[in-house]
């Protein structure tokens, strides 16, 4: 016999059968209502999808929405203060940075909303620690190996259910995994470029792949914890299912129109083509690096306010004219502000308190909150008022229509003036 | 009487660190054999070659540690050929004053050089004082930074550390080239404490502070280091609770005597060698934390220590650590005596998240679970089907059929036996050898090599060490 076509013959076969899988047959029952939702045209929390944007290194908050009219902001930044006259002001006391008007466009159609003073207590200034703060909403003291959204995919997967479907969350990027997608049991893959998952050895490789799917799904989600052999093996499943599914999703030509030619740019248009492409993952997550500007901040922040800017404005024109805009909520936030006095080198060093942001879907309000003060200071630095798990648990509350409080490992309130419910 | 051998499956916590870190001796029950000797080359370098493992088994073991941590080599002649060369193509890289090409050249290196060890520490070096290329900006002072790590790779870690904090590729890429007593910046002196030195939590907002105002002063003006005394701040510091610290020399020393420091140092290095997934406690990191200080903070006694250890080489560590892509595809290309374009090699390196001259953040790699994604996996199999299928490739300058017929794999069973014995954790399971015979095409019986070896390299159990 004639191994090579039964290769084919079996290769063909798994791929028909992922497929069907995919679109509903064996999957959980949340993806079946999700797909009739969309064909009936009613929207319900589980046709909704996060993306979320990680501005790496620490924005800085002050110099991205800018109090424009406080004295103490020009005193504090005699080189890097935003000139009042250049700010896009959005009312009498702040604006955004000029290098955003992309954004200030979502913002006129109520498509946008900054909040202001986000942070936590106890603020901490390393880069990592902070980041993982914000990643698993625990201290390093008390912290276990997973993340915010990993616990929510945890919450998503029903148990038994073994059918290989879309991942709950898809992270692109070539950085490693952002702890915040990491579940106990869910592996959720990463994906660098769309040539990237192309596997060249594939026919080769094809007994390897069907030993992997034979190893049932409940011995991978335990023995991944502890046994090294048994992730990779769990991985190499993932990977290849991803790469399957994807280049599936990804065959039809590219309609996703005009993206800027830029790092977030490009990853934006990736989301954008898996959307249109059908995919049922809940979650991307992008990074968008080089926010850490301790020296020669002026340029370099403007240059990164015009990237988020722009690849965002594309990105939700992209969806609304695909009738997907109500559909998709993106968060951005960073792990801390800057300091509010800038330092000898034309920079800002590591601070706390800072804006995040939602944009997307029609929004009840484009400002939430009030600018922290810039003369009560918490070790020179902004203080919060909103803890950032109250952001989390509105968007998985309300937005996502799941319950927070295991997710976050304590109840927070919600932030009320969104308009997010359904 | 507590045991003297320490079970594979053992978990850390209930293994003995007395007994963990004294120096391992062969036995009838541990024999010094293949397992153990190829385990010691995945680790103190990037894998064996036949003759290596062959050479490796008639020696003692602590002989091999003690060779491999003197950079001695049996050849010495072999050093001065490989040195003189490599800096030959130095001269013609740093012409180009391309980065890229300097991390290609780099990657040669650890292809081509007798002492592995010596490579595989200034990568540790590299990863741990992680300085950024497409900030720095300057091919030259990456090579000078490197040469700075390679030269006390294994050399004295308070030497390391005074060089590294004059190093004017650290202090551009962390924003330091100008620090003035106005405003100090924050940058490098959170950096040393934090991810140089001591570990997150271990030292206070205020030791920042007080630690970039020692560095106020320390200036790179034509790409070389320049103490500016108008700009240095001369009042007594008080750092990690210590008064009097004034001098940014002083405030190093400083840091480096907290009690902190040796364990920050030597856990790093126990996840760099023997696994990132075990999480030691200080209390079994002690002897060889305590061995750092007595030894004056020498790295090659500790790295000594470690790699001839009952942990290392009992058989414990075996497959612990997740290879990182350097140590699969320099490590595979070593075994397989493969030459190819490196700058092709460099590229694909790159996409699996191991760029060398670009690390990712200061905080360097992660490394262990963090180097395996959806993408780096499907990468990590395409780069070595893509180096099997290149067409400048060439196993010991002849193809992969006629290289495996050298080394008497006559066929595929044979061939994934020979290459088990020198990458692979363990042996393949019979049913590995089937599913192996079934992937091959008969109408091509030309190409079994090459597919063979394409079926090996996509076994998950490729990417642990």
């Amino acid at each position: 016999m004639n191994h090579r076509i039964h290769r084919r013959t079996f290769s063909s076969a798994t791929l028909q059968g992922a497929t069907a899988l995919a679109i509903g047959a064996a999957a959980p029952s949340g993806w079946m209502q999700s797909l009739s939702a969309t064909l009936s045209g009613q929207p319900t929390s589980q046709d909704r999808v996060l993306v979320v944007i990680q501005l790496t290194g620490g924005n800085d908050g002050l110099n991205t929405v800018v109090p424009h009219t406080n004295e103490l902001y020009y005193k504090a930044r005699p080189k890097l203060a935003i000139p009042k006259e250049d700010v896009l002001k959005f009312n009498s006391d702040v604006g955004l940075h000029p290098s955003m008007r992309g954004i200030a466009s979502l913002m006129e159609d109520k498509k946008f909303c900054v909040i202001q003073g986000v942070g936590y207590p106890n603020p901490n200034r390393s880069h990592f620690e902070s980041m993982d703060i914000w990643h698993s909403c625990q201290r390093k003291e008390s912290r276990n190996s997973d993340g915010w959204l990993g616990r929510y995919f945890s919450q998503l997967i029903h148990p038994m259910s073994a059918a290989p479907t879309d991942s709950c969350g898809l992270h692109l990027g070539t950085e490693q995994l952002p702890l915040a997608l990491v579940a106990r049991g869910v592996q959720t893959p990463s994906l660098a470029s769309i040539e990237q998952l192309r596997w060249k050895g594939k026919s080769e490789s094809i007994m390897a792949r069907d030993e992997i799917e034979k190893m049932p799904r409940a011995k991978r989600e335990v023995d991944t914890e502890t046994n090294l052999l048994d992730f990779v093996s769990a991985s190499t499943t993932a990977a290849m299912q991803a790469s399957e599914r994807l280049e599936k999703a990804l065959a039809t030509p590219d309609s996703s129109g005009d993206f800027p030619n830029s790092q977030l740019g490009e990853k934006l248009k990736i989301v954008s083509r898996l959307l249109l492409a059908g995919l049922k993952t809940k979650v991307y997550y992008v990074t968008l690096d080089g926010f850490d500007t301790h020296a020669n901040q002026l340029v370099a922040h403007s240059g990164l306010m015009r990237q988020w800017s722009e690849a965002l404005r594309s990105f939700h024109q992209r969806l609304d004219s695909a009738g997907l805009g109500e559909r998709v909520l993106v968060l951005t936030f960073s792990e801390f502000g800057r300091r509010v006095a800038e330092n000898a080198s034309q920079g800002t060093d590591h601070g706390a308190a800072a804006p995040a942001f939602l944009s997307g879907p029609k929004l009840e309000n484009t400002l939430v909150g009030n600018q922290p003060s810039l003369s009560d200071l918490d070790d020179s630095d902004l203080k919060f008022h909103t803890d950032f798990r109250c952001v989390y648990a509105t968007l998985i509350e309300d937005w996502l229509g799941a319950s927070s409080k295991n997710i976050l490992t304590a109840e927070h309130p919600k932030i009320t003036q969104l308009g997010l419910q359904l | 009487m507590i045991s003297k051998t320490i079970p594979a499956n053992s978990r850390l916590e209930d293994i003995d660190p007395t007994i963990a870190w004294q120096t391992w001796e062969p036995s009838d029950e541990e024999p010094w054999d293949n397992r153990r000797a190829s385990l010691l080359h995945r680790r103190a370098g990037f894998a064996a070659t036949q003759e290596e493992l062959h050479a490796t088994l008639s020696l003692r073991p602590e002989f091999v540690v003690a060779n491999m941590v003197r950079s001695e080599t049996g050849n010495n002649s072999d050093v001065g050929t490989f040195e003189s060369d490599s800096a030959e193509l130095a001269k013609a890289v740093l012409a180009t004053s391309d980065a890229k090409q300097l991390a290609a050249w780099w990657l040669h290196r650890m292809l081509n050089t007798p002492t592995p060890l010596v490579e595989k520490m200034t990568l540790f070096w590299h990863g741990h004082f992680a300085t950024g290329a497409e900030k720095v900006q300057d091919a030259e002072l990456m090579r000078s930074q490197n040469t700075l790590l390679r030269d006390n790779a294994l050399g004295n870690f308070q030497n390391l550390a005074q060089g590294i904090a004059k190093d004017p590729a650290m202090l551009i890429y962390l924003d330091s080239v100008s620090n003035r007593k106005a405003h100090a910046n924050e940058n490098f002196a959170r950096e040393l404490m934090e991810l140089f030195c001591l570990g997150e939590g271990n030292y206070s907002e205020a030791d920042v502070q007080q630690l970039a105002k020692c560095f106020t002063g320390w200036e790179i003006r034509r790409k070389q280091f320049r103490f500016n005394p108008y700009q240095h701040d001369d009042s007594k510091k008080m750092l990690l609770g210590k008064s009097g610290i004034e001098s940014g020399e002083s405030a190093i020393d400083c840091v480096l005597a907290s009690p902190h420091m040796p364990r920050f140092i030597v856990r790093k290095l126990f996840r760099f060698f023997v696994s990132e997934d075990a999480n030691p406690s200080d209390a079994f990191l002690g002897p060889i934390a305590d061995q750092f200080v007595k030894s004056n903070y020498s790295i090659a006694s500790v790295v000594q220590s470690i790699l001839g250890s009952r942990l290392m080489l009992s058989g414990w560590s075996i497959g612990r650590k997740v290879r990182s892509p350097i140590e699969l595809a320099i490590g595979w290309m070593r075994t397989m005596r493969c030459t190819t374009n490196v700058g092709f090699l460099s590229d694909r390196l790159r996409t699996i998240g191991q760029a060398v001259l670009f690390p990712p953040n200061v905080k360097g790699w992660e490394g262990g679970r963090a180097w395996i994604n959806s993408s780096t996996l499907v990468g990590r199999a395409n780069l070595i089907y893509e180096l099997i299928h290149h067409d400048k490739t060439r196993f010991d300058g002849v193809t992969l059929l006629a290289f495996a017929e050298r080394n008497h794999a006559k066929d595929p069973d044979q061939l994934a036996a020979w290459f088990a014995k020198l990458f692979f954790i363990d042996d393949l399971s019979g049913t590995e050898r089937e599913r192996l015979m079934k992937s091959l095409d008969p109408s091509k019986p030309d190409r079994w090599a090459t597919q063979s070896m394409v079926y090996l390299t996509s076994l998950p159990r490729i990417h642990l060490s």
